[in-house]
């Protein structure tokens, strides 16, 4: 009986103990959650309203005839070559060039012509503004049209085009949108965040398409094609597709969002491996579509709002029998918000993401409607907009170089060097002694506790590959013997192991730690600073660097990494991300020569290269053809530099797309032997040692630099593949690239061009160097 | 064969032309090889995903089930929702449609060597065969043999035949196995091949045993899985696989229907379809789009691909439903969820190792060396082929690189068979001189102790530093504790000649020890990954072992009456574990040294080690406790048990904590979204 009260009172004061703990828990909680909130770091969005640099063209503000009609649509802006009318509505445009007469549509007017489409398709196909709507926290999100939602729209014609508010009275939200016309024959679309408003608790935007149907086309009654920012670029034809395919092209412009863990599958192999690559990402906001038969086209350029819009291309047979392309703007998602460890969650939805939407539609006609005509026009907009900078473009083979990595050893870490200072000496003399001079190095691995030893922010040098005074004279030696020798390192990730990740790194909307797994053995996963730390890092680092006379740094994952996350409990946007990289970018561009990973379209500016650039598209099921269209825009402009050689596994392939796009090579080396690296994090590195590489670097360099020396500092002017297959680049300095992929010699115009192989023609006189040291095997 | 070989280039043109130029983009997946541990690494690209065939002219797929390619190059596609077999060029042009009328639910198609074309037709309930115009030539329908069974349906899924027209046929729900049927008279039964079996663990046998009738009624029945596919090679050889079958998913079955792999880790989980390229390589195609190449004897080479999952890449599937090879090794994939025909490209690192491994496979080990080693520049750590170069290097007879090569391939027979012959070659040239140091070693050795002797008196220098240090003392007391237990527990317990610093020491070296065998024993009996180092838990191992043993033994001792105290048989354990300590040492040199041939010498030695402390233990255990036989027995079962309740009660307060923890976050993960929202 004793015994029992006993327990009773061990249990009543086991609960009385519990009750404290929890106590203190909530308590320490609230003032910590306390705390953040009140902190200083939230951007507000008037910081991040970077004035729209427009390119200086005038506005066709003529008076015109508004009473002229084009099927259902009337006048509403023209000048010499485009007119545009409006059908209000619908917020429908047409858009007329004159001396042709093509038309390209934003909607599909005739009720016959739609097909068996249900009504919300219907709503999509016929309106020019279409909203998502997202009511509570559904997953799904309806699509709002305009006519047959209820939606109110009230036009008012202003200089150059119209002005429309839009009013969803059911559903308690609006906006206004203004669409004007240029004279150098662009057209822009705007929707002001100002504007903007969500009266009721539940139903918000969740994302805005600006003219969905701007060029669309049915089944295959245009010839032309959609061209969609995938990778280097890549064409869907315009052609009846017999509905072979159920979903089009969807893709976040800059890559997708680690913040809001968008679902994908992750189907490991054996429950370990990820077998999956990532597709090419989207580097420029940009999408076009061409109608070849029509010879016009445009270049959809997205001046605000990118980092928030998706781009969808559509095929026909998907969803309905019509072709169109468009970019989607994201205005609020949800996430999904764990309570409980055992898998309990609620879905949540995020506040409205502040920015204006801003789209130009740069028409083409003639000989520039084609996808070449796209790109020039894209290079012309970027050079007069300043957001691309000329930069001297002279041959350089890339070669770069892993330092060290680590490995597990006892207790500790072990280092694993397989490139030191001394190394590269000895690897650079032995190739000036072959001739090979112009290099670019990027040096990976080269601080304290390896590669993976992040952040970095001092001129801490491993003792492993020689030490800082040994790494600062080689750079010394590179400077004199012209040489671009830049340090390497990650500008985002931090290592947990290695530094102190406590504080500033980055939580994803649901407050959880963002941690990115390796699926290697030493370093299991990494972590992101947040944006913030990250430019205060790049500062340190800088000086530091500064300090010892480095004046040249590549940053990989900063150039093209943008996420939405939380800090205290306010949402910072992937605008802030962009905002605070370009400023960390554009800060230590000014006092060092930048080199950035595959940067993204608005750091470009701030790059002396690019390197990692990429070479093709993803080669989805659904695209036509890969067409080099950034190389259009940056040849000549900047250099770029391609993925390493190394891992190709069809070499000549490989060496000949390089000549089609003007991207020079790299290399990743090292001087030893990998397989010292395969208990390191770099096991991937599986192929990488200078003996190897060097009768190919050797192969390599004067081949292309003798190409490159016909192109020197010119642009391309033309790329075409002719019915035969041979693709032809022509430079504007008249030099002419004829490159055959296929295994049998072909013809185009009247050159031959042997297997596998390239003829360079300059001034119509073919040259000698005709893919002479193509290797055979 | 030239006309073969015309076809060949003429296929390759062609695609080329669709190809086009997107050839070169990263490919959608990863592919991934298996080095000597069997562990997983990345590689080059193997194949890259060339192209997709979404439509045999204008008809698209409905329900493909299977596909072959004919010597004519084409392929064949049973498509059992057409009810047709289409026959398709490799760039999807139609070139005639087999069967119209006739099929009704066409789910295995297979072009035999003399252009004649088999199909299982699941719902007409027979094996058609047409020759290559669409001509039906036989049809064969339930086998009347009386051994075939009455009651048994015949529902053929897949087919194969030999170059005597035997057919092998896969039925469904039919257990026994494959249907064998000569095309003679008609179709006559041979009867039932390549049987899978089906085996019951040690759990599902205790299970049977104790369960009534009724109970074993309502378990899942036991029985033998039908194989998924089957793909017949030019040698007559049965490849089958099989789903839910996780050791022996792939078989290789000789005329007898023997199988001629071993089980081996890396199977697909979920095998679809298998077929052999030219070079008797594997190739398995997982229902989830992964590919698997294996050499002949069943090691896997490359493993890639994946589930496509809305990514809508060509290179990645859903649904797989067969795999065929052609001459110029593509590999096409069957996909019936997405409708398409994935082909992929074999690239030129694939064509190196093919050709190595056509080389090899013909026992042309010297002229292999080329491509492999060009396989080698360009990765590596690709195993097979450093295991491979080690043995071309062995025919060779330079030994020293094929030692290098088999040890960096981890290839531990290849590695015994040169350094064998590396270990010959040095006492060859060294046996004199070795004889002559050890002969000169022993001679200092005996005038060193002679002077010792002299010096410190008659039993040497050890003697008489163990007499003025005790701690020496108690240490040298190990060695006799070691050779005389009964002794030795007697001078523990009685005389005091035991300390616990002793103790201490002697329980560090034997972690020492143990270490240093488990990381600086020889290649061949090393159990742990070179490189591998985990010294924390080796060492925490020990000593919760050790300690967990002693404690639970005192315990259960002090209430048997046993004398000891805890001081006392911590101590005698301690020195229980001298034999480790003084023989081990040897043996990690010895294992240096040994090869396969001899390395029956180190079990040898660690039996000895094992039973020396294992008698010591027993020994110390009765004489410090004063127990008879019979109590030392009781004690050491008591000590089992409570061992086993220890470390159930450690696992209950694990459970519970982690239920603590489990709660405790959730209530903070609560409170941030309180706050949060």
């Amino acid at each position: 009986m004793e015994a029992k009260v006993d327990m009773k009172k061990t249990g009543k004061g086991l609960i009385k103990f519990g009750i404290a703990v929890l106590a203190i828990i909530v308590i320490v909680a609230v003032a910590v959650a306390a705390s953040k909130s009140g902190g200083k770091d939230s951007l507000n969005v008037s910081e991040l309203q970077t004035a729209v640099n427009a390119p200086e063209a005038a506005l066709s503000d003529g008076a015109v005839d508004t009473s002229r009609q084009l099927d259902g649509h009337h006048l509403v802006a023209a000048n010499d070559t485009y007119e545009l009318y409006l059908y209000e509505p619908a917020l429908s445009i047409i858009v007329k060039n004159i001396k042709t007469g093509a038309v390209m549509e934003s909607t599909v007017r005739d009720e016959e012509r739609l097909g068996n489409v249900n009504e919300t398709w219907k709503g999509f196909l016929q309106s020019g503004i279409v909203v998502e709507l997202q009511e509570e926290t559904n997953t799904m999100q309806k699509k709002l049209g305009l006519e047959g939602s209820g939606a109110q729209v009230n036009v008012e014609l202003i200089p150059g085009g119209f002005r429309a508010k839009v009013d969803y009275p059911t559903q308690e939200l609006g906006f206004e949108t203004e669409v004007k016309l240029y004279d150098d024959g662009s057209i822009t679309a705007c929707i002001p965040e100002r504007s903007i408003y969500e009266h009721a608790d539940n139903k918000k935007i969740g994302n805005i398409y600006v003219f969905p149907l701007l060029g669309n086309s049915r089944l295959g009654e245009k010839d032309g094609y959609m061209f969609v920012p995938d990778g280097n670029g890549a064409l869907i034809y315009l052609d009846d597709k017999e509905g072979r395919f159920d979903s089009g092209y969807v893709q976040k412009v800059y890559g997708s969002d680690i913040g809001v863990g968008e679902s994908y599958v992750l189907s490991l192999l054996w429950g370990r491996y990820e077998t999956h690559n990532d597709a090419e990402m989207i580097l420029a906001p940009v999408y076009g579509m061409v109608h070849t038969g029509d010879e016009m086209g445009y270049l959809a350029v997205i001046e605000s709002g990118d980092e928030e819009a998706s781009i969808y291309a559509t095929p026909n047979g998907a969803y309905s029998d019509y072709n169109w392309i468009t970019a989607a703007f994201r205005k609020c998602t949800t996430y999904i918000q764990p309570t409980s460890n055992s898998g309990g969650s609620v879905t949540k939805v995020t506040d409205r993401i502040k920015y204006d939407i801003n789209v130009r539609y740069m028409f083409v006609d003639g000989e520039d409607a084609d996808y070449t005509g796209l790109a020039k026009r894209y290079r012309e907009y970027l050079l007069e907009k300043d957001e691309l900078v000329r930069v001297e473009d002279s041959f350089k083979v890339r070669l770069d170089f892993l330092g060290l990595d680590v490995e597990n050893w006892m207790l500790w870490k072990k280092d694993v060097p397989v490139t030191t200072v001394d190394n590269i000496r000895e690897m650079y003399a032995d190739l000036e002694k072959e001739g090979v001079t112009d290099i670019l190095s990027l040096y990976k691995g080269w601080q304290d506790g390896g590669i993976y030893d992040l952040p970095v922010t001092t001129y801490d040098v491993a003792g492993g590959i020689g030490g800082a005074g040994d790494l600062s004279k080689l750079m010394d030696e590179c400077e004199q013997k012209n040489i671009d020798f830049y340090l390497f390192t990650d500008g985002v990730r931090a290592n947990t192991e290695t530094g102190n990740t406590t504080f500033d790194t980055v939580k994803k909307m649901d407050k959880r730690l963002y941690t990115q797994n390796t699926y290697q053995n030493v370093y299991r996963e990494f972590v992101y600073w947040t944006p913030q730390k990250t430019l205060e890092n790049l500062n340190t680092l800088q000086k530091n660097l500064a300090k010892k006379g480095v004046n040249k740094i590549a940053l990989s994952v900063i150039g093209n990494t943008l996420f939405t996350y939380t800090m205290g409990d306010t949402m910072q946007t992937r605008g802030v991300s962009k905002y605070l990289y370009e400023e960390a970018l554009r800060q230590t561009s000014e006092n060092m020569d930048l080199m950035l990973e595959a940067p993204v379209e608005c750091y470009w500016q701030y790059a002396k290269a690019i390197v990692d650039m990429p070479i093709d598209d993803s080669d989805y099921i659904y695209t036509d053809q890969s067409v080099p269209f950034l190389s259009i825009v940056l040849k000549g402009i900047l250099p770029m530099y391609g993925d390493y050689v190394n891992f190709e596994a069809n070499e000549r392939e490989y060496f000949l797309k390089l000549v089609e796009t003007g991207i020079y090579p790299s290399f990743y080396l090292t001087y030893e032997n990998p397989s010292e690296l395969i208990y390191t994090n770099s096991s991937h590195v599986y192929t990488s040692q200078y003996t190897v590489y060097r009768e190919q670097i050797l192969r390599y360099y004067n081949e292309l630099r003798q190409i490159s020396e016909l192109t020197k500092n010119s642009m391309i002017d033309e790329h075409e593949i002719t019915d035969t297959g041979v693709i032809i680049v022509t430079y504007d300095n008249g030099v002419k690239l004829y490159i055959n992929y296929s295994d049998a010699e072909l013809k185009a115009d009247d050159v031959t061009v042997p297997a596998l192989s390239y003829v360079a023609r300059v001034n119509n006189e073919l040259t000698g160097i005709a893919g002479m040291g193509v290797d055979e095997g | 064969m030239r006309q073969k070989v015309k076809m060949v280039i003429l296929m390759v043109l062609c695609l080329s032309m669709i190809a086009g130029s997107t050839a070169i983009a990263e490919t959608p997946y990863r592919t991934y090889t298996v080095d000597g541990y069997g562990y997983v690494l990345e590689t080059q690209s193997a194949y890259n995903p060339a192209s997709a065939i979404t439509k045999v002219g204008e008809t698209s797929f409905v329900t493909p089930m299977d596909m072959a390619i004919g010597n004519d190059g084409n392929l064949y596609i049973a498509d059992a929702g057409a009810h047709v077999v289409m026959v398709s060029t490799v760039g999807g042009d139609e070139v005639r449609m087999i069967g119209e009328g006739t099929l009704q639910s066409p789910t295995g198609v297979f072009v035999s060597d003399d252009d004649k074309v088999y199909v299982a037709d699941k719902d007409a309930k027979k094996v058609f065969v047409y020759d290559l115009e669409g001509t039906l030539l036989n049809e064969y329908g339930k086998p009347d043999s009386p051994i075939y069974g009455n009651s048994m349906d015949f529902k053929p899924i897949k087919v194969v035949a030999n170059n005597t027209g035997t057919m092998y046929v896969i039925c469904e729900g039919n257990m026994n196995g494959i249907v064998q049927i000569s095309p003679v008279d008609g179709g006559s039964f041979l009867g039932y091949f390549g049987t899978n079996y089906t085996s019951l663990s040690p759990f599902q046998i205790l299970q049977r045993l104790i369960l009534t009738d009724a109970q074993r009624a309502q378990m899942l029945s036991n029985i033998p899985s039908t194989p998924t596919n089957l793909h017949i090679d030019e040698d007559g050889l049965i490849y089958t696989v099989t789903q839910g079958d996780k050791d022996m998913a792939l078989k290789k079955l000789n005329i007898a229907g023997k199988n001629l792999l071993d089980s081996d880790p890396y199977w697909a989980d979920l095998p679809a379809a298998v077929t052999t390229g030219q070079y008797h390589n594997m190739l398995v195609a997982d229902s989830d789009g992964y590919i698997y190449e294996y050499n002949e004897e069943g090691e896997l080479l490359f493993m890639f691909g994946g589930r496509d999952d809305g990514r809508q890449r060509i290179g990645l599937c859903n649904k797989v439903e067969a795999v065929a090879v052609d001459a110029s090794d593509r590999i096409y994939l069957l996909d019936s969820d997405k409708r398409q025909v994935h082909i992929f490209e074999p690239t030129e690192f694939t064509n190196l190792l093919h050709e190595a491994l056509y080389l090899f496979s013909k026992g042309r080990y010297t002229e292999s060396k080329e491509p492999l080693e060009k396989v080698l520049q360009m990765n590596s750590m690709f195993d097979y082929a450093n295991q491979a170069m080690g043995h071309a290097y062995l025919q060779e007879e330079n030994y020293t690189e094929a030692l290098r090569y088999f040890k960096l391939a981890k290839s531990a027979d290849g590695y015994s068979d040169a350094f064998w012959e590396v270990r010959n070659i040095w006492i060859r040239n060294y046996l004199v001189a070795a004889v002559a140091a050890i002969v000169a070693a022993s001679v200092a050795l005996s005038l060193y102790k002679k002077r010792q002797r002299i010096k410190y008196g008659e039993n040497g220098a050890p003697a008489y530093f163990s007499q003025r240090v005790p701690l020496l003392g108690t240490l040298r007391y190990s060695l006799h504790f070691m050779r005389h237990p009964f002794d030795g527990c007697y001078g523990v317990k009685r005389e005091g000649r035991a300390s616990i610093a002793c103790a201490n020491i002697l329980l560090a070296a034997y972690i020492l020890v143990s270490i240093i065998e488990k990381y600086f024993s020889g290649f061949l009996v090393k159990t742990v990954r070179e490189g591998r180092y985990d010294i924390i838990s080796d060492i925490g191992t020990v000593l919760v072992i050790f300690f967990g043993l002693t404690l639970c033994n005192y315990l259960v001792v002090t209430i048997n009456e046993g004398e000891a105290f805890l001081k006392e048989l911590y101590c005698a354990y301690a020195y229980c574990l001298t034999p480790f300590i003084v023989i081990k040492p040897f043996v990690v040199i010895l294992s240096n040294v040994l090869t396969y041939n001899e390395v029956f010498l180190i079990s040898f030695a660690n039996i000895i080690v094992l039973v020396w402390m294992l008698v010591l233990l027993l020994i110390s255990v009765k004489e410090m406790n004063n127990f008879s036989v019979k109590e030392t027995a009781k004690a050491l079962a008591l000590t089992a048990f409570t061992v086993l309740i220890l470390s159930l009660l450690i696992c209950i307060i694990y459970v519970l904590f982690s239920q603590v923890i489990d709660f405790i976050s959730s209530v903070l993960r609560e409170v941030v979204y309180r706050i949060g929202s």
